[in-house]
């Protein structure tokens, strides 16, 4: 999946081809190496962003320093900091790649004027952040009752290969538990 | 040489040996990471901990480096010349060279190393040298000087220290995975 086309057409198979020939003439290919800041906290994210290859997350960073990852993205799926994106004001996450990434991007202003020429899009936008939001809220779910074996189980069904792509203490991280404890449980499913 | 096209070439090479850290080495069992191939030889886990120590020791004089010369106002140049020091040191350091060495003592690693830590370190250490490469974009690889670790009055130009360190790493790494395959 290199194209526009084809990602809008696998996201949203029922999409009319009036505003799926708008959207692909906004949407530009960007590439970033490993460890490249995409968005600082405090900047506004211009961007909404298509995964076409690799893994970023969105992390904050407490007042006592500490890192907090909140999210990992990776094909197929849309990426940047959605909330800063969608409301146009500063954000409270860094956004950053954990592997060299390929994306297809739109600038706010592009995808802004998209969506006022054609409002059966914002139809298509409601059920992505909806989706977006059930997958927020069953985190939710999962950082307060969970058990650190429990979330940790939960993320290697749900996306076992994220083990061979990124540091694992990135893993560790967004689960909340210590690199140790983390590769000691990894160690104990393995045998 | 081009500045920016050297830069390039010294990320592309930690980004490999990156890559095989992560995609392969941190998902191996621990012993595989302890086996030695004889008994006076270094297993994987004590080679990268070999690399820890320089890192230790490099990444944060470059960072210092870097930092300095930038508040004093030292702007990017657009090519490199290496030093004479610079480019006999990176020659012997790198894998394909014939020169055999003795690392210094405080760089022998200890017999009994904790696999995963010194993994997670070099992990860490090799995402920390991508950082500084792309901050060196901002500064004269031939102005700024890093004392080298065994001989503080040696300093060898910032291109020349990315050089030699990385033809280190490769050497080391390209040793591990040799022990890891068996």
């Amino acid at each position: 999946m290199t194209g526009a086309r084809d990602y809008f057409s696998h996201l949203w198979p029922t999409l009319p081809e009036a505003i799926l020939h708008d959207l692909i003439e906004i949407f530009h290919q960007h590439e970033a190496k490993r460890k490249s800041i995409l968005t600082a906290e405090g900047e506004v994210e211009k961007y909404l962003y298509l995964v076409l290859e690799g893994v970023q997350r969105a992390y904050a960073i407490g007042e006592d320093g500490r890192e907090a990852t909140l999210v990992f993205t990776y094909p197929i799926s849309f990426s940047g900091v959605a909330d800063s994106f969608l409301l146009q004001q500063p954000s409270r996450y860094w956004f950053e790649t954990l592997t060299p990434s390929k994306f297809l991007r739109a600038s706010f202003q592009d995808f802004d004027a998209v969506l006022l020429r054609h409002p059966l899009l914002e139809r298509y936008l409601r059920l992505a952040i909806s989706k977006t939001l059930e997958g927020v809220l069953a985190r939710q779910i999962e950082l307060q009752s969970y058990t650190a074996e429990q979330r940790f189980r939960t993320l290697l069904q749900r996306s076992p290969h994220l083990l061979q792509l990124v540091p694992h203490k990135y893993i560790a991280n967004y689960l909340g538990m210590d690199a140790t404890n983390f590769s000691k449980m990894l160690g104990q499913i393995k045998i | 040489m081009d500045t920016q096209t050297l830069l390039d070439q010294f990320h592309q090479r930690t980004e490999a040996i990156l890559s095989k850290a992560v995609t392969e080495w941190q998902n191996l069992p621990r012993q595989q990471l302890l086996q030695k191939p004889a008994p006076d030889r270094w297993s994987a886990a004590q080679c990268l901990a070999h690399l820890n120590v320089y890192g230790d020791y490099y990444l944060t004089a470059i960072e210092t480096a870097i930092q300095r010369a930038q508040s004093r106002g030292n702007k990017p140049g657009a090519s490199f010349r290496s030093g004479y020091l610079g480019a006999y040191f990176t020659k012997v350091m790198l894998p394909d060279s014939k020169t055999k060495m003795k690392s210094p003592a405080n760089a022998v690693p200890p017999e009994v190393v904790d696999p995963i830590k010194v993994l997670a370190k070099f992990i860490d250490q090799q995402e920390q040298l991508l950082t500084l490469i792309d901050k060196a974009r901002m500064v004269n690889l031939n102005q700024v000087r890093i004392p080298i670790s065994i001989a503080q009055w040696i300093r060898l130009k910032l291109g020349d220290t990315f050089g030699f360190y990385i033809a280190h790493q490769e050497r080391h790494a390209l040793q591990a995975e040799r022990v890891i395959k068996g």
